[in-house]
This record gives structure tokens, C-alpha cells and sequence, in this order.
């Protein structure tokens, strides 16, 4: 509280005290009040907070923090996976990925990957959200079967889907055959793959999307929408002009965890195309880089690095300008 | 919320940063001396007692693991004072490769044998991973006379023995004996990849199979298959460590099998096992591992017949890779522990057990002695592999001694053989590829 405050305030206050508050606190006074605050109430609050949140801030920090400092340190190494000795090339294998042919086209895939599976997720998501929102039979049963396939293993998943797409004997091949046409070459053709494992990520996914759309649209408030359903709004304007803006912080929330979930989507990567061709992305990369076959442990370091730093900026962009377009009442 | 990072904050988190990053460099590889591989050829074994158990890691080659399990117990009766434990440390060679690479980064849980196969040996080679096996194969007495030479070569550096072949195998030609039947084709392989070429639209046309052949899956190992193609041409992966993929010869080869696909029409390429599609009957003929022959024949349902690799129009023999797994001995792990595994090894490759390892699997025999004659009356096909051998040639360095090679060959063929891409083009880019992994990752590496 400033000085300007204190005259300012029309409270009856003895005239000893107001002299008393309008002095100029001096630093002694400042570090009494401190110490008193922590020998009382802070002491024993920050206790209960240690309590509480050490175990966890340990777990973070042995399984989180310290390989993440580990994996900046090997970024600075040429280092052959299994080698038990390295060469220190500072940044290095940095420039070598960004300046190399790699990074465009790690950087493409990975932009393309992120974007139309956030995009495929969130607005079909949000399209089942409102027609299971709605009351007519067998919305219950639509709503297990639209979310089962995000509970299910990636592993399992891709594995079927890859029978699915099989251009030999796999069911949308047998379905193309019956109207006189060739199976594309989805696993094959690096861009048919890429479509491919988009494809299935969306189908995976979509479900967590469309549940927390669902509970977004079943909160939002009843008055507003009957006294707009009054006025001669139609359905798709109620929807357009009010439901998707008070949808805003569940848009908002779904825009964060599912970007960052599809910059990490690796399962369906691995077991779908597992030379990586065309379907490469950061975090798949790095992989490959490192365990694929390369042995390249530091360049790979220096891959996850720059994925951490793009989650990083995202997030906080994310944090610090989408969020002021989101009504959160 | 308002964090303000004043300039104290900056230098305090800097501060943190740099110490902890400082602190995780005591971890990890040592920077200040290189990687020195072991010579356990100069290790003296004598005294030495066998440990009492090891680990042997396997991917189960050829779906082996009931005949491994079987040479096991043998072993254990003969030896009961040496356990193996049996672990299964991946799907395939590339993941046991993994497990055992994370291992030695890790420092911890190494096994006493190790499946390694034809493209990783040489890595952990110059990695030090493991121990050269002359000192072990002297002291045990193995006998290095009754080995296949040229599966026993494929481990041979710098006059040292690395390995010691397991389930080896070579690519095979499989093709329909009832499509052949069906289109007036004499039952045997092609001599050369012409004289399938003519026979190729009579296939087409007789027997309602969507190819007369079809190329292994890129996926897989393309660059192993793709060499009989190569040598048929007069062309290679490489000449000793001079990188050749580039030459006339090697793109002549691999524009001819672009053109079987495209312009011909009757070639394609499987998605995930060629040998899966033949079974199936997608197509008419394809070429395998002969560590596929016993489920091909196992789920066929038609005649199935193999044959020798096709020639080409430079060389009509030797067209033929070795390949498959070996068995190392690591040499992060005590001697005891080494001079059990040897033990194991010695008696794994005796020539009963490589007998019964190649009746299970369909893998080749190591041992010159072993007696095939009961796996030959149930499975005479295997025979073709085996004489094979006589006309198999050692594989190109790149594909074997180059990390990741494979990789890159596979997304070169991907590109001739699916996206028709130039192959001039494609083979310029694959050799700059092939040279950077050489120049970066093998050179500085091996010895003067």
C-alpha cells in the first residue's frame, strides 16, 4: 500500500496511528515484519507446502530434470551410441541439423503432422461433441464407442490399421477392388504415409477431443442459450455466435494438450512406417537418429533439444497471447 | 501472474543451469580418451573358472525358440554347473541391437552371448563392444576346420575373428510351381533376370496373380536383396570403402527394376513381407530369406519352389549375399562370464545342434559335418540353400560396415521403386549420403 493510498482513505483513524502509517517504513521494519512472518504462519505453511510437494518435486526432477540436463550435455557430444568415449563439438550437431537437409524436411513433417492432426482432432472433436449432445437413443453407447480407440494401445492400433491399408489383402483394398480400383500405396509412397498415420492419429484421438468438447458444451449456461432460442436465433447461429465463443477456454485447453500431444505422437509413427520415410518428425527423428540405426546419441540429444525449446515457445505463446481471446465466464 | 526475471534471477538460474549441466557431464561417455576395442586374443584365460550363469540375448531368429530352449537343456545336462539364461531381448535384430547398445551406455545388465547380426557386428566392433574370439576359440578347441569358410569370413577384421556364424541365411528365389504350370514354364528358378523377363507376361496372363514378382519390402532389408541386382549388372553398393552406388553399372541395374514396375508392369512392391504376399498368392515369385522357406511351405497353399538367385547381364553367378545372425561375446562383462558363454557358444555350433537349429528354422548349417540327411528327407528344399553357399559373395562394406546404410538404401530403392524417381538423381544422393556416414562416423574409427 503506498503512501498516497493511506491520506487518500477516509477511515476515522486516530491521528497517532496515521502519523504512524504515513511514516516511510524503514528496511529494519521491513525485515522484522519478514522474520515474524516466517516464525508464525509462513513457517508452518511452507512446511505443510514441503510436505506436500517435496516427494513429487524429487520424482520430476530424477525422472524429468535431470535427464533433460543430461540430454542438453550429450547435445554438445559427438557421441556413437555404445561408444563409451566422446568428442565435445559445443554446438555442433545444432548447426549440423538446422543447416542441413534434415531440418526442412523434419520441420515440415513435423509442422504438417501437428497441424492437421490439431485441426482434424479438435474440429471433428467439437462436430460428435454436438451430436452426442444431443437427447436421442443410444447417445451413451456413441459415447464409449467415440472414446474407446484413445484408451486403446498405439501399438494395437497401428497394427490393425496396417492390415486395414495393406494395398495386398487389406480391407480398404478389398472395398477398392469391388469398385474396380487399385489400393493406393499407403505404406509405400512417403506422402501416402504421412497421410496414412494422420489418418489413424486423428481416428485415436478425436475422442479425448469430442468427451471434453461435450462437457464444455453440457456447462454452458441454459439461460443464455433459451433467451438467444427466444430472440429467433437459429441452431447453427446459437451455435456459431454463442456456443463456440463460451466454448473458448475448453478450445483453449484442448489447443494446448492436444498440440503438445501430437509434437510427442510417436507409437503410431514406429509401428506404421518404421523407416521413418515421409513420415519423420522431431521426435521420430531423434529416435531414428539414435536407436534407428545411425547411433548418432549426441545429434539425436541436440533433435530432442530443439523439440523441447519449440514445446517451450509454443506453450508460452500460447499462454501468453491465445489465452487473451478466451472468455472464461 | 507477474514473475519479473531482474538481472540477479538471470545469473542465479544461468548459475543453477551451468551447474547442473557441468554436474551431468560427469555421467555419460568419457571425452578425454577414445574407445579402445579388447583383444581377448591376448587375454589369458588360463585359470579362469567358467561363471556359474550368464545371459544369452536372442531375437528368436527364424521363430528358433523352442529349438534354442531344446539345445539349452542339452547344455545344461552336459554342463550343469553353467546356467544360460534364456532372454528374449527383442523382435528382431534391429531391437536387440537397441537393447544392447542402451546397455553399454547404461553400464549395466550386459549378457554372456549376444545375437548380432551381418549389419551390426561391425559397430560394436569400433565400439569395443566386444571381444575378438581367437584367444577363446585356441583354448577351447573349437573346430575352426568344420566351419562354412565364407560364413566364418563374414566376421573377420583386421586378421581377427569377431564372431561366429548362428542363423545364417542367404536370399532365395521362391516361385509358384502351379503358376509356372499354368503358364507352360518350365519348373526351375530363372538363370537370369532376361530370361524371367520374357517369361514374366506369360505368368501375368496364366496365372491371375497381381505380379509375376514382387520386390522384398523396403522396410526390410533392400539393400541386401537389391545387391543380387546390382552384381547381376556388374554394379555395387560399394568397392571396399569407395562408395559406387553411382556408377553406370549400378544405376543401369536399378533403372531395369524401376521398369519392370513401371513400364513392364509386372513387378511390384510388398508393403511388409514379401514372403507373407508369395504365401498369399499376390504374386507369382519373389526372393526370401531361407529363414522364411519353413513357413512359406508351412502356409502355401500350392506347390512352392526355390531356386538359385538370377543372374545378370554381366554375371550370371555369384549374384548371391551371405546374410543373417552371428554370435558375439561382449566385452563389458568379467571373464568368467566370457569364458562360460565360450563354452555355450562351443557347444552351441557343435554339428548336431546346428543340424536340429536348421531343421527348426531353415537356417543354413555352420558345420560342414552336420548331418542334414533326416532334415533334407522331410525338407529337400533347404538343399538349394545349401548349395547356394558355393556361389554366395561377401557383402559390399556399405551395407554392412556403414551405420544406417540399410536405412538409406531402403529410402533410395523407396524412391525408384515406388515414387519412380530418377535413379541417376537418387544414386548421386545416396552416394553423398553413404559418404558423409563414412567420412563422419566409420573412418575416423578404424585402424591405420
Amino acid at each position: 500500500m503506498t503512501t498516497r493510498q493511506i491520506h487518500s482513505s477516509n477511515s476515522p483513524v486516530p491521528l497517532g496511528q496515521a502519523n504512524a502509517q504515513t511514516r516511510t517504513p524503514s528496511r529494519s521494519d521491513d525485515a522484522g515484519r519478514k522474520r515474524n512472518g516466517w516464525s508464525r504462519r509462513t513457517r508452518r505453511d511452507f512446511v505443510v507446502f514441503l510436505a506436500l510437494a517435496l516427494p513429487n518435486l524429487i520424482l520430476i526432477g530424477t525422472f524429468t530434470y535431470w535427464p533433460l540436463i543430461n540430454n542438453m550435455y550429450y547435445s554438445t557430444l559427438d557421441w556413437t551410441l555404445g561408444s563409451a568415449s566422446a568428442t565435445v563439438v559445443g554446438f555442433g550437431n545444432y548447426i549440423d541439423f538446422l543447416t542441413g537437409s534434415d531440418a526442412s524436411n523434419v520441420l515440415g513433417t513435423t509442422a504438417v503432422f501437428t497441424l492437421v492432426t490439431l485441426g482434424g482432432s479438435m474440429a471433428l472433436g467439437l462436430l460428435i461433441a454436438v451430436a452426442l449432445n444431443s437427447k436421442v437413443r443410444g447417445t451413451t453407447f456413441a459415447r464409449s464407442a467415440v472414446f474407446a480407440p484413445y484408451v486403446l494401445s498405439g501399438v494395437g492400433v497401428g497394427l490393425v490399421w496396417l492390415f486395414i491399408f495393406d494395398p495386398g489383402y487389406g480391407v480398404l483394398a478389398w472395398i477398392l477392388r469391388g469398385f474396380g480400383q487399385q489400393s493406393p500405396e499407403w505404406i509405400n509412397d512417403p506422402q501416402l504415409s504421412l497421410v496414412m498415420v494422420i489418418i489413424v492419429y486423428i481416428w485415436k484421438n478425436l475422442g479425448y477431443c469430442a468427451v471434453v468438447y461435450l462437457a464444455g458444451l453440457q456447462s454452458l449456461p441454459k439461460d443464455v442459450m433459451e433467451a438467444a432460442s427466444l430472440d429467433g436465433a437459429s441452431g447453427l447461429r446459437r451455435f456459431v455466435s454463442m456456443s463456440v465463443p463460451l466454448l473458448s477456454p475448453t478450445t483453449f485447453f484442448l489447443l494446448i494438450t492436444t498440440m503438445l500431444s501430437s509434437l510427442q505422437a510417436f507409437d503410431l509413427i514406429r509401428i506404421m512406417t518404421p523407416l521413418g520415410a515421409g513420415t519423420s518428425t522431431l521426435i521420430y527423428e531423434a529416435y531414428l537418429q539414435a536407436f534407428g540405426a545411425y547411433n548418432r546419441a549426441g545429434y539425436s540429444a541436440a533433435i530432442s533439444v530443439v523439440l523441447f525449446a519449440l514445446l517451450l515457445i509454443i506453450t508460452v505463446l500460447q499462454l501468453r497471447f491465445v489465452e487473451r481471446k478466451v472468455h472464461y465466464s | 501472474m507477474n514473475t519479473q526475471l531482474d538481472r540477479r534471477h538471470f545469473l542465479g538460474l544461468a548459475g543453477l543451469g551451468a551447474s547442473a549441466v557441468a554436474l551431468a557431464a560427469c555421467g555419460g561417455p568419457s571425452t578425454s580418451a577414445p574407445a579402445a576395442t579388447v583383444d581377448a586374443s591376448a587375454v589369458d584365460f588360463t585359470g579362469v573358472k567358467p561363471a556359474g550363469s550368464f545371459d544369452f540375448w536372442t531375437s528368436h531368429p527364424g521363430q528358433s525358440m523352442d529349438v534354442e530352449r531344446s539345445i539349452i537343456d542339452k547344455f545344461h545336462a552336459k554342463f550343469p554347473d553353467i546356467k544360460v539364461n534364456l532372454v528374449t531381448a527383442g523382435a528382431n535384430y534391429e531391437e536387440i541391437a537397441q537393447k544392447f547398445q542402451t546397455s553399454q551406455a547404461a553400464k549395466s545388465t550386459l549378457p554372456g552371448l549376444v545375437v548380432l547380426s551381418d549389419v551390426w557386428w561391425f559397430r560394436y566392433y569400433t565400439n569395443g563392444n566386444i571381444i575378438a574370439l581367437d584367444g577363446l576359440l585356441k583354448q577351447l578347441n573349437f573346430a575352426m576346420d568344420d566351419f562354412q569358410k565364407s560364413l566364418v569370413a563374414d566376421y573377420k577384421y583386421a586378421d581377427k575373428q569377431w564372431a561366429l556364424p548362428y542363423g545364417r541365411s542367404t536370399p532365395l528365389f521362391y516361385y509358384n510351381k502351379d503358376h509356372f504350370k499354368a503358364a507352360g514354364l518350365p519348373d526351375r528358378a530363372p538363370k537370369t533376370w532376361q530370361e524371367f523377363a520374357d517369361w514374366a507376361p506369360k505368368l501375368q496372363a496364366a496365372s491371375g496373380a497381381k505380379y509375376a514378382y514382387m520386390y522384398p519390402a523396403l522396410a526390410g532389408y533392400a539393400g541386401w536383396t537389391l545387391q543380387n541386382n546390382l552384381w547381376g549388372w556388374g554394379g555395387s553398393w560399394s568397392d571396399g570403402w569407395k562408395i559406387t552406388c553411382d556408377s553406370t553399372e549400378s544405376v543401369a541395374a536399378l533403372q531395369w527394376a524401376q521398369d519392370s514396375v513401371y513400364k513392364d508392369k509386372w513387378a511390384g512392391v510388398s508393403s511388409k513381407n514379401a514372403a507373407d504376399d508369395f504365401s498369399a498368392g499376390i504374386t507369382s515369385t519373389t526372393i526370401s530369406s531361407t529363414g522364411d522357406l519353413l513357413g512359406v511351405l508351412k502356409s502355401a497353399k500350392f506347390n512352392v519352389g526355390v531356386g538359385f538367385l538370377p543372374g545378370g547381364p554381366k554375371a550370371a553367378t555369384n549374384v548371391c549375399p551371405t546374410g543373417g545372425a552371428g554370435l558375439g561375446i561382449p566385452s563389458g562383462v568379467t571373464k568368467e562370464v566370457q569364458l562360460a558363454a565360450a563354452t555355450f557358444l562351443k557347444f552351441m555350433t557343435e554339428p548336431e545342434n546346428t543340424a536340429a537349429f536348421s531343421a527348426a528354422t531353415g537356417y543354413m548349417p555352420t558345420r560342414l559335418s552336420a548331418d542334414m540327411s533326416a532334415v533334407l528327407a522331410k525338407t529337400p528344399q533347404i538343399k538349394t540353400a545349401m548349395d547356394q553357399l558355393a556361389v554366395t559373395r561377401v557383402q559390399d562394406n556399405a551395407r554392412v560396415f556403414l551405420p544406417g546404410a540399410d536405412q538409406e538404401m531402403a529410402k533410395a530403392a523407396a524412391k525408384i521403386l515406388t515414387q519412380q524417381g530418377d535413379v541417376k538423381a537418387t544414386m548421386t544422393d545416396l552416394k553423398g549420403t553413404l559418404d558423409g556416414i563414412y567420412t563422419k562416423d566409420v573412418k575416423p574409427k578404424l585402424k591405420a
